[in-house]
């Protein structure tokens, strides 16, 4: 089955319309481990260097997908499909607007932009996607949100590596649904038996860009961070909500791409601190760890009210302004490390 | 402008000749500022914040006083009051990364500087669209919880290459729409109600404001330039804030005549014979150094024509009902120059670059606003492919004059000027 690739800064991509056209739902993340090279003739220096990244997978690995769909995000989403338009060669490229609203008009916009990602892929590849198809991939994507919600919740009481974690949701957003049913349900069986919740961790929710090497997890690992809870969208944030069943699935789509929990993207901010509260009401943690990619700009400017807010109401809060590379991945553990540390010693970070 | 030509060490300087009216643009000035603490006294008038590519014109309908805050962001810079604001913000958590504009708008908040130094008040409402950037709705929204002040934003779809006309139409429906939310908003917050009478007749204002402006830009396709972009980053003023209000259709009104006096004797900006390179130039000005552009004329080169003034004017048409008004208005939100997609980017420079016969081109490569950075490296490409004409990339700053290295800045100017001369060859 071919790969439908798309463009996500969060989790906007309704990957069951994309499931009911016959194709794999395929999220571009790049890879830190290749120069950005062939990117950098097209964004300067100081662009997202995720953004880079996936330019840099899109200009090498298109020819593998048949198509790409870019979802309306952040700035980079906006400006850079113009950029990947000139330059990346592929038969189906679409443009998916999102709006940032969720009011009536918000609605109705997103409903006819469902309709005209239908028509254009339709058209495209002369299928027809039907009702039935659509829910039938709904049940899908709602049978993988269950299972990861349940994998997620292990993760405060027994011992699963961060990297487990960031590993199956990579798969989630990348493999085909059956296989990774399939691969969720052997992991369930395998956490479960696992060891139970490590003494010498720490557990910590992560907030921030979406940092998508899991390497980075086994650093933070070795710094005595666990990660037990999220708000990032290669995260929580795609299985936090399941999809409504209502008599007409493009209903069912709207209601759910529209109230799952906001990114920075969306407003508004207390709307992401809701979350955050409420996770954090959930699962005891010791800390929160904040991440920024370098030019993330919808984090960076979150990260003032939020970190600010979360402070407020005593929780340990460390941020980290980064590059999406390992390169400085030593130097930024030091700063985990005192981090924890201190946490020891009863200072409030 | 006139320290620069009147200063003793500016002998043998080439002096940019200043309009006649130029230094009427303080009574539009003034009376803004005079509204605004009038508005602000009087407890049945409202002042709202607003940013580029808002209606602003709706804030004057409903007789509200719109501050700006990129505008005292630049009045800030141009005081030299913006790194002390910038390092402020930072120091409160915001990312050294971040729109200059909007930490220079934090600081001067936080810090409560005066207003003719780029201070700003708290307002009754912040109003704000993401046509621009995505930057002004996360600002606008941080701020609007700090002053705990009620918040609206525009959703403005995104027009991006290869857009067709039906998709053009339901992005127009769902902008729309947000009119009415935002009409209601409006009205929720303020207790002013919408009149027909009075938007009609703020829009035919605002209608002549801009028409005076594209007519101004008609003339400044004479050889040599009679209006130079070192006065158009000033006299545009009245487009941010005051379409739909007389005092700047006077003043454009007075400008425009002297610049008919000017071309009608064949003069222009520059002392005769000294406009060598007409240069068309992209993006927002160094404000805290207005001063380049007047180094760029002591080389010969003349900022001829810039589309981010030009992105405050665009073409207003007369509509007979509200629908159709409304229609119009959200296409132009999406279709201002300052924002546009790259294939119509390229497109619309090339046709500026014949109708203003540009020399060359430099393109602010502005780390403060990613948006219109993106694409400047294919822009660049297609316009020394297609028009054989010299690019130059400049990356800087808008606001913060820690971005600005003199030395380097130099060097690359005086490489583009060797180009445009020997391009002229």
């Amino acid at each position: 089955m071919k790969k439908i690739a798309y463009y996500d800064t969060s989790h906007e991509m309704p990957l069951e319309i994309i499931m009911s056209a016959g194709f794999v739902p395929y999220k571009i993340m790049g890879d830190v481990h290749k120069p950005n090279d062939p990117a950098d003739k097209y964004l300067s220096n100081f662009f997202c260097p995720a953004a880079k990244s996936w330019l840099t997978e899109a200009l090498t690995e298109s020819k593998e997908w048949a198509g790409i769909i870019f979802a309306q995000g952040c700035n980079n989403t906006n400006r850079h499909y113009d950029i990947w338009k000139l330059h990346v060669e592929t038969p189906f490229l679409h443009w998916f607007g999102c709006p940032l609203l969720d009011g009536d008009a918000a609605k109705k916009y997103y409903r006819v932009e469902l309709q005209r990602l239908i028509s254009h892929l339709e058209n495209k590849f002369d299928i027809k996607i039907t009702s039935e198809k659509i829910r039938q991939a709904i049940g899908k994507s709602n049978g993988i949100k269950k299972k990861l919600k349940h994998l997620s919740a292990l993760r405060s009481h027994k011992d699963i590596p961060n990297r487990d974690y960031l590993a199956a949701l990579i798969k989630c957003l990348t493999c085909p649904v059956d296989e990774v049913s399939a691969l969720l349900d052997s992991e369930i069986t395998v956490w479960n038996s696992r060891q139970a919740f490590p003494s010498d961790k720490k557990r910590f929710l992560l907030t921030g860009s979406d940092v998508t090497y899991v390497e980075w997890m086994d650093t933070l690992d070795e710094c005595g961070i666990r990660v037990v809870r999220d708000d990032l969208s290669i995260g929580e944030r795609f299985f936090a909500t399941l999809i409504p069943d209502r008599s007409d699935p493009l209903d069912s789509l709207c209601e759910y791409y529209m109230s799952i929990p906001a990114p920075a993207t969306r407003p508004t901010i207390q709307k992401r601190l809701d979350y955050l509260y409420k996770a954090l009401g959930e699962t005891d943690v010791d800390g929160v760890l904040s991440q920024n990619l370098k030019f993330c700009e919808p984090y960076a400017y979150d990260s003032v009210p939020v970190n600010n807010a979360l402070k407020s109401k005593g929780y340990k809060v460390i941020h980290l302004e980064r590059d999406f590379s390992p390169v400085d991945d030593q130097q930024l553990s030091t700063r985990l490390m005192a981090f924890v540390e201190m946490m020891d010693g009863g200072n409030n970070g | 402008m006139d320290k620069v030509k009147n200063s003793d060490d500016n002998a043998g300087k080439v002096m940019l000749k200043t309009l006649p009216h130029s230094k009427d643009l303080k009574w539009p000035m003034l009376w803004w500022i005079a509204m605004e603490k009038i508005y602000r006294i009087l407890p049945w008038k409202k002042t709202a914040w607003t940013c580029a590519a808002f209606p602003i014109e709706i804030m004057w309908v409903y007789d509200i006083v719109p501050d700006h805050p990129e505008n005292m962001a630049t009045v800030a810079a141009a005081r030299k009051q913006s790194q002390r604001l910038i390092e402020h913000a930072e120091g409160m958590g915001f990312s050294r990364d971040l729109c200059s504009y909007c930490k220079t708008n934090i600081g001067a908040y936080d810090t409560k500087i005066k207003k003719t130094l780029g201070g700003i008040s708290k307002p009754d409402i912040v109003v704000c669209t993401n046509a621009i950037c995505d930057t002004h709705w996360k600002w606008f929204q941080i701020m609007a919880d700090k002053m705990n002040v009620p918040f609206f934003m525009f959703d403005i779809p995104k027009w991006v290459s290869g857009t067709d006309e039906k998709t053009l139409e339901c992005n127009i429906d769902y902008v729309v729409n947000q009119f009415y939310d935002l009409m209601a908003f409006v009205e929720k917050h303020t207790g002013k109600k919408m009149n027909e009478k009075r938007l009609n007749k703020v829009l035919d204002r605002s209608m002549e404001l801009t028409n005076l402006w594209r007519e101004i830009f008609e003339h400044r396709k004479s050889v040599p330039s009679p209006y130079s972009g070192a006065e158009t980053s000033a006299s545009f003023f009245p487009l941010v804030v005051l379409p739909g209000v007389k005092i700047g259709i006077n003043f454009l009104k007075k400008i425009l005549s002297d610049i008919k006096s000017i071309t009608a004797k064949g003069e222009g900006t520059m002392p005769k014979g000294s406009e060598k390179y007409r240069v068309m130039w992209e993006g927002i000005p160094f404000w805290y150094r207005m001063r380049f552009m007047y180094d760029l004329a002591q080389q010969g080169a003349v900022i001829a024509f810039e589309p981010y003034t030009f992105s405050f004017a665009p073409p207003k048409k007369k509509c007979l009902t509200m629908e159709e008004t409304l229609r119009d208005v959200a296409k132009l939100i999406m279709d201002t120059p300052y924002a546009y997609n790259l294939e119509k980017r390229i497109e619309n420079f090339e046709k500026w670059i014949d109708e203003y016969k540009i020399d060359g081109v430099i393109l602010h490569e502005n780390m403060s606003c990613r948006p219109s950075s993106a694409g400047m490296i294919d822009l660049a490409e297609a316009i020394r492919k297609d028009k054989g004409i010299p690019v130059l990339i400049l990356q800087c700053d808008m606001n913060d004059p820690r971005a600005y290295s003199e030395g380097q800045i130099k060097t690359r100017i005086e490489g583009f000027i060797e180009l445009m001369e020997a391009n002229k060859k």
